[in-house]
Order: C-alpha cells, then sequence, then structure tokens
C-alpha cells in the first residue's frame, strides 16, 4: 500500500511488514526463558570468579582484553597522579594558610566559584604590610567545574586539587559552600598538608633580599 | 600650525610644547613613568626615550659604545644616537622624530624597563595597582624577557604610614617623583622629598609632619606604580573587576568630573578617581570629593516611610497624593535641592507649580564649608546653581525663611527635595503635611509624614551645574538601591496618582519636556537629551 505523502515536505514512507506470528512468538514463554537462561548464566559465572578470587585487576583493566566490570565503590580504579579532586588550601609551616588573597584564582575560575574576602594583619603582625590574608574563602563545590584554572592561576601554591576525593553528594545546596576552614582540613593524597614548595617568611634569613642597612654606601 | 614628524606621521604642536605633550594631543602615547601633563617635567624615568634626527646639514650626534657581537664572541665598537627624553623636548618645526619605529629607542625602553624592575620585589598578587600598574603594561609592552641580574634585591621598608590616608612601599617606588612634585606644585604642601640615591632612594614625608593636606589621595593617583596605596582602597577591590561612570563629584560647587568604579556583580561603588577636564578640574580632586563616593551606601533611606514607619511604595504614594490634593495652593511650599539635579528639581517644581499651584519656593542646601584656592568651593551643593536657574525668574528662598515662615503659620504643607540642611527642624513639627523625596535617612526624611526614597547621583543620570555655570552630565553606575527610584520619576508618579499631565517613561522622554519647558520659560538648564546612557 502506497501511503500519502505525510507532512509539509511530503515525506514518502515506505511500509514494512510485520514479522511471522508463530505460536513460539506470540506465548513469549520460550523467549522469556532463553533470555533468563543468559542472566542465570552470568550470575554463575560471576559467583564462580568471585568465590575463586578470578576478578579482573582494576589496574591492568586498561590493558586486559574484553569488557571489565569493576564492583565500585569496593572496587576502585586507580586515579592518575594529576586527578583534580576537591580543592584544599595549603599550609604554612606555623598552620596559618598561604593563600594571600590575590584573587587570582577567581578571576581565572570559569565558573564563577570562588569568593574571597581579603584582610590586613593587626598592627604589629610580621606580615603586615607585605601581604594579606583571606578572611573568607569560600568554594562553591555546585558551581566548581574542575577545571584546575584556580591552581594554575595560584602565585602562592596555595590551592591544590590533589585530595584525590570525589565531589561529594549531600542533600542540600548549602553543603557544598566550602569555608576556608573545611578546605583547610583536607589533606593531600599523601596526607600532607604543607608543600615543600620554599615560602621564607619576613624575617626569616631565606626571605628574599638584603636588608637596606646591610648594603653599602657609593 | 607648524608640525614634526612622529614615526614618520605629522604631528602638529603649538609653540612651547613638548613633544611627549604635542604626540599626546595627537593621540599618540609616548611610554612614560614619571612625565605627567599636570605636573612639572622631571625626564628621570628615561622610558620616554626618542630618538631625534640631526637639524638639517649637520652631522647626528652620536655616541661610541662597545657592542657584543654573538658571532664573534666579544665586544666590538659602534656608534648608536644619542637619545632624547620626550618630555623634555621642545617641539621644532620639521624635526623627525622616531619612537617606535627606532631600534634603538626600543632597546633603551627595555633596557630602563628591566632597570626598573631590578629591585622590585614583583609582589603584584598582594598588590591594590596590579591591572593598572605602568610597571606590569610596559613590561608586556616594552620589556617582556626575564630579570637577568642574579644578585640579591635590596628589600626596603614596606606599608610605611604616610598620613590618615596613604601608605607607602618603598621597595615598588620607582623615584619618579610624581607624588613629591603634585605636594609641591598643586597642593602647595612640600610635605614629601626623596632621601637617599640609586637603589636605595625612597620617598619620605618631612620630619614630624604626615602627609594631611587636603590632596593626599592625588598622590596615590599619580603614583603609576603601587608605591602609595589609598587605604580606603587597599585590599578591598581588584580593578580588573571594576568598572568606570562618568560622574560628577557631589562634594562642592566645584563640579570636579570624576569617575566612579564600581563592581557591577554586587553593585557596589569602591572608588571615586578625578577624570581629566582642563576647564574644571585639570586632572585633579580633592580628599573629600574622592572620599564622596562612601555617602553611596551609607545611611541611605532605602524604603519609604509613613509617619516613621517603613511602608510599600504604592501606600506611600497613595498617602502622599492624599496629603497633597485639595490642598489650599498659598499654603503649600515647594523645597527644591541643591543636591540634586536638574532633573529631579525641574520635576518637582514641574509639579509644584503647574499642577499644584504652589508659588512658595524654597531651597534646601548643605552649609557653607572651607575652602581653598586650588579646587575645593566653600558651597558644599554640587547643583545650587541649576536649582536656582530651574526657577527661572522668581529665584528660591533660603532654608530657614521656609522655617520662619511656617513658624509664622503662613505654611502648613511641605513637598520637599532633602539636603543636609543644618538648620533646625523643629519648626516642621507644626506642619500638617511634610513629604520628603530624600536619597539619605536626614533630619528632612526623618521629620516627613511621608518619606519617598530616591536614588543617589550615583544611581541615576542628572546634569549639574557648578559655580562657573558649566553645566555638566553625570552618569549612574549602579541600580537603584532599595525600593529608591530617581526623584524625577517618583514626582512624576505623584502627578500621575493626582491625576495630571506628568508621562514622563524614560529619561529621554524627561529631558525633552524639560528643555521645551524650559526653553518657554525662556530658562537654559543645559539639559542633554541625548545624554543618558
Amino acid at each position: 500500500m502506497q501511503t500519502e505523502p505525510l507532512g509539509p515536505n511530503k515525506v514518502v514512507g515506505k511500509v514494512i511488514a510485520r514479522g511471522e506470528r508463530k505460536a513460539s512468538v506470540q506465548t513469549y514463554v520460550p523467549e522469556i526463558a532463553k533470555g533468563l537462561a543468559i542472566t542465570v548464566g552470568h550470575f554463575f559465572k560471576n559467583t564462580k570468579e568471585m568465590v575463586l578470587g578470578q576478578r579482573n585487576d582494576p589496574t591492568l583493566e586498561a590493558i586486559s582484553d574484553g569488557i571489565n566490570t569493576i564492583s565500585y565503590p569496593e572496587q576502585r580504579r586507580p586515579y592518575p597522579d594529576r586527578f583534580r579532586g576537591q580543592h584544599r588550601l595549603m599550609h604554612r609551616e606555623d598552620g596559618s594558610s598561604r593563600c594571600v588573597a590575590c584573587l587570582c584564582c577567581s578571576t581565572a575560575c570559569p565558573a564563577q566559584c570562588i569568593h574571597i574576602e581579603a584582610g590586613e594583619y593587626p598592627e604589629g603582625d610580621e606580615r603586615r604590610g607585605y601581604e594579606r590574608f583571606p578572611t573568607r574563602f569560600v568554594i562553591d563545590e555546585l558551581r566548581c567545574v574542575f577545571c584546575g584554572f584556580c591552581v594554575e592561576a595560584c602565585p602562592c601554591d596555595a590551592i591544590r586539587m590533589d585530595t584525590g576525593l570525589h565531589p561529594t553528594p549531600y542533600d542540600s545546596r548549602e553543603q557544598f559552600i566550602y569555608e576556608k576552614d573545611l578546605l583547610m582540613s583536607f589533606k593531600g593524597r599523601d596526607g600532607s598538608q604543607v608543600t615543600d614548595n620554599l615560602r621564607a617568611e619576613p624575617g626569616e634569613d631565606a626571605h628574599p633580599g638584603i636588608a637596606r642597612d646591610k648594603v653599602g654606601r657609593h | 600650525m607648524p608640525s614634526f614628524k612622529l614615526d614618520g606621521r605629522d604631528v602638529e604642536f603649538s609653540p612651547g610644547e613638548t613633544v611627549i605633550e604635542a604626540a599626546r594631543k595627537a593621540g599618540v602615547d609616548i611610554p612614560h613613568y614619571c612625565w605627567h601633563p599636570g605636573l612639572s617635567v622631571a625626564a628621570n624615568c628615561r622610558m620616554c626615550l626618542v630618538e631625534v634626527g640631526p637639524p638639517p646639514g649637520r652631522p647626528a650626534l652620536m655616541l661610541n659604545v662597545l657592542e657584543y657581537d654573538a658571532e664573534k664572541g666579544e665586544y666590538i665598537d659602534a656608534k648608536k644616537p644619542k637619545l632624547q627624553p620626550s618630555c623634555q623636548l621642545g617641539a621644532v618645526e620639521g624635526m623627525e622624530v622616531k619612537s617606535e619605529s627606532s631600534e634603538h629607542v626600543k632597546r633603551a625602553r627595555a633596557a630602563v624597563q628591566e632597570m626598573l624592575l631590578l629591585n622590585h620585589p614583583v609582589d603584584c598578587p598582594i598588590c591594590d595597582q596590579a591591572g593598572e600598574c605602568r610597571l606590569q603594561d610596559y613590561w608586556l609592552e616594552h620589556q617582556s624577557t626575564d630579570k637577568r641580574m642574579k644578585d640579591e634585591t635590596i628589600r626596603k621598608p614596606k606599608a610605611q604610614d604616610f598620613g590618615p590616608t596613604i601608605v607607602y612601599d618603598a621597595e615598588r617606588c620607582i623615584v619618579c617623583t610624581r607624588c613629591i612634585r603634585f605636594s609641591e606644585e598643586i597642593a602647595k604642601d612640600p610635605v614629601l622629598d626623596l632621601r637617599d640615591r640609586g637603589n636605595l632612594a625612597e620617598v619620605v614625608v618631612a620630619p614630624g609632619r604626615e602627609l594631611d593636606h587636603d590632596y593626599t589621595l592625588m598622590t596615590e593617583h599619580v603614583c603609576p606604580v603601587g608605591a602609595l596605596t589609598a587605604k580606603d582602597f587597599r585590599f578591598k577591590a581588584r580593578v580588573w573587576f571594576l568598572r568606570s561612570s562618568q560622574s560628577i563629584c557631589q562634594g562642592c560647587s566645584t563640579g570636579c568630573n570624576a569617575f566612579l568604579d564600581y563592581d557591577p556583580r554586587d553593585q557596589t561603588v569602591y572608588r571615586h578617581r578625578p577624570r581629566e577636564n582642563a576647564e574644571v578640574n585639570k586632572f585633579w580632586m580633592c580628599d573629600k570629593g574622592m572620599l564622596d563616593y562612601r555617602r553611596i551606601h551609607e545611611n541611605r533611606l532605602l524604603e519609604p516611610t509613613i509617619s516613621g514607619k517603613s511602608a510599600d511604595v504604592g501606600a506611600a504614594l497613595e498617602k502622599a497624593v492624599e496629603l497633597l490634593k485639595d490642598v489650599d495652593s498659598d499654603k503649600l511650599a515647594v523645597v527644591l535641592s541643591a543636591q540634586h539635579s536638574n532633573e529631579d528639581n525641574f520635576a518637582l517644581l514641574t509639579l509644584a507649580q503647574e499642577h499644584l499651584g504652589s508659588k512658595a519656593l524654597f531651597l534646601a542646601a548643605r552649609p557653607s564649608g572651607p575652602a581653598d584656592d586650588i579646587l575645593i568651593n566653600a558651597d558644599k551643593n554640587p547643583n545650587t546653581a541649576g536649582a536656582t536657574a530651574v526657577c527661572g525668574s522668581t529665584p528660591p528662598k533660603s532654608f530657614s525663611e521656609l522655617l520662619t515662615a511656617i513658624g509664622s503659620g503662613k505654611i502648613s504643607h511641605v513637598l520637599a527635595l532633602s539636603a543636609d540642611v543644618e538648620e533646625d527642624l523643629s519648626p516642621l513639627s507644626d506642619l500638617k503635611a511634610l513629604v520628603v523625596l530624600s536619597t539619605h535617612d536626614v533630619g528632612l526624611a526623618k521629620a516627613a509624614t511621608v518619606a519617598l526614597p530616591a536614588s543617589s547621583w550615583a544611581e541615576c543620570d542628572g546634569t549639574f551645574v557648578n559655580e562657573k555655570g558649566a553645566s555638566q552630565a553625570s552618569e549612574s553606575a549602579i541600580k537603584p538601591q532599595g525600593a529608591s527610584r530617581p526623584a524625577w520619576k517618583l514626582a512624576g508618579a505623584i502627578g500621575m496618582r493626582l491625576g495630571k499631565s506628568t508621562p514622563w517613561k524614560s529619561l529621554d522622554d524627561f529631558r525633552g519636556a524639560v528643555n521645551s519647558d524650559a526653553a518657554a520659560a525662556g530658562v537654559d538648564v543645559g539639559v542633554q537629551p541625548g545624554a543618558s546612557a
């Protein structure tokens, strides 16, 4: 039967004959049995592999043949060294944040998820005048796209994404707003909170530069 | 007009001008640190060096130098032209100046730039100048190489307190002496000077003094690097997040042209800085004016009040109409404001004169204060001249005369645009009705039966006439805060509810009406219909 052209574009369809209605198809039962046989076969195969410890190693998953199943979260695929996980704020030797509130990270952030309020050290502090510090450092993890630009932009090695943590699921939006204290509590995958990068504080010998009074006059 | 050639292009100059001045007028920016169009020439930064061709028939002035030849691996004798600082070099007819096009100039600029950064701490991340710093801009434009010096840098004092408004960082200073020359030449208070020389040089305040004249923030503004920073702006914002609108300073009747720098994301104004206008303020502004922006967010009236209790806009407008309707027009006084724009004053005047029939006009204004012969005017209102001109042939009487008239019972109803008046407001309690359109929660708004929140100058476009009679347009920066609306819109809304014809929808619309009405009355209020942003 030739159908009438349909629609404004006059699409012409071709009628395909329906499959033969055999008793085995119409009753469904043999087809269901066939399907269940495959499922049950996999069930026994998996059980046998689990009992005998024949599961694929998730580390080798990428190089072994075929499709492998990883039983997450009991089994986890190892992440590469440079995996970008949840942010953390690095510490100085004295436990304060390395961040100097320059706002380079929030400038670089394409998702605009970093909010920083800068403050000045109080009168008498050695770092007063040299530096400022974040009175607030907030990351909206819901907005974050985990691109790592903030880490690239940071001139002080103060923010990193090497915690190896996934974005954590929560049940309310407020919980995704990470404040400074929480960000500072995370550790790196090696358990560290202080970086190996030298950071000489004002007054220390390693602080760059020669004091003016030690320079000879010409 | 005589002209000279700059990079092959003709640049006209008037006699006595320097090369850099003439180039600036022609729109060519020769890089410079120490030169400022409003200050004397110091020629100490050496950034504006240019190559000048010899006069006709004379040999060029050449210097013998040693140049490293990488192929031979040794130094060889060479010649290079003697470069001249273009800020100090008077322009001469037919002179051939090479700036960008000269290889020698390029190398000299790169070298100057490298030298200025030898002892610089490169603490851009924590420097408030970052983003508008000449060192950053010129590094990218003229140097773009790393520092070759391997020695330790000289450490100098940071965050020195220069006075109530300014902090000085000696490490960032390039010793251009702009701040010193500004204090001496413009502020007429030589409180800053240089100490020591070479890489030990720093700016110091005169012993026993603080940097505390009326133009201290300008020293920060002229500083091309981050050496001087304003305490007010310090660590508040990053300049690349800010946008600027062209406004008029509201501090006094000089009407300095200014930029309001605001962050569009949080709708907050962070800074007020001068905008060049040779006729009014040249390049400068006073401290009071530069800090005046803080009023935009302080003590604002953000919601309407009826008898001191907050209400919604509709109810307040209804109440105002109810109070003003069917009032004996002889008993109704209208108060214009010297702190509001011509637009606001004209709207209120139209509403009062044409629709309410009032004839008693008064002017609310801030009391006068100290003045100097630089910029600061004794009249602390930005628009006294404009508000007076709007009234045409019958100038408004003073606010104290209104209080006397109220005391003697001649006036029972008042419709007012508010200002920071300092008169004793107790006679206002005798009024039957006081309707006030106010930006701030000041005495008049507190005493009002109905107070309607009006937008400040940062939130709506307006025209202000300064003391010399120049009418200047001011652009809005942020959106109206809270429930506030431009005062001319509020006046229009009251008119509409009174059943009168005040159909001003847009600013252009309204400005057109202002101009035709003003022309009919023979008044020039200087409102530009097309000037709205």
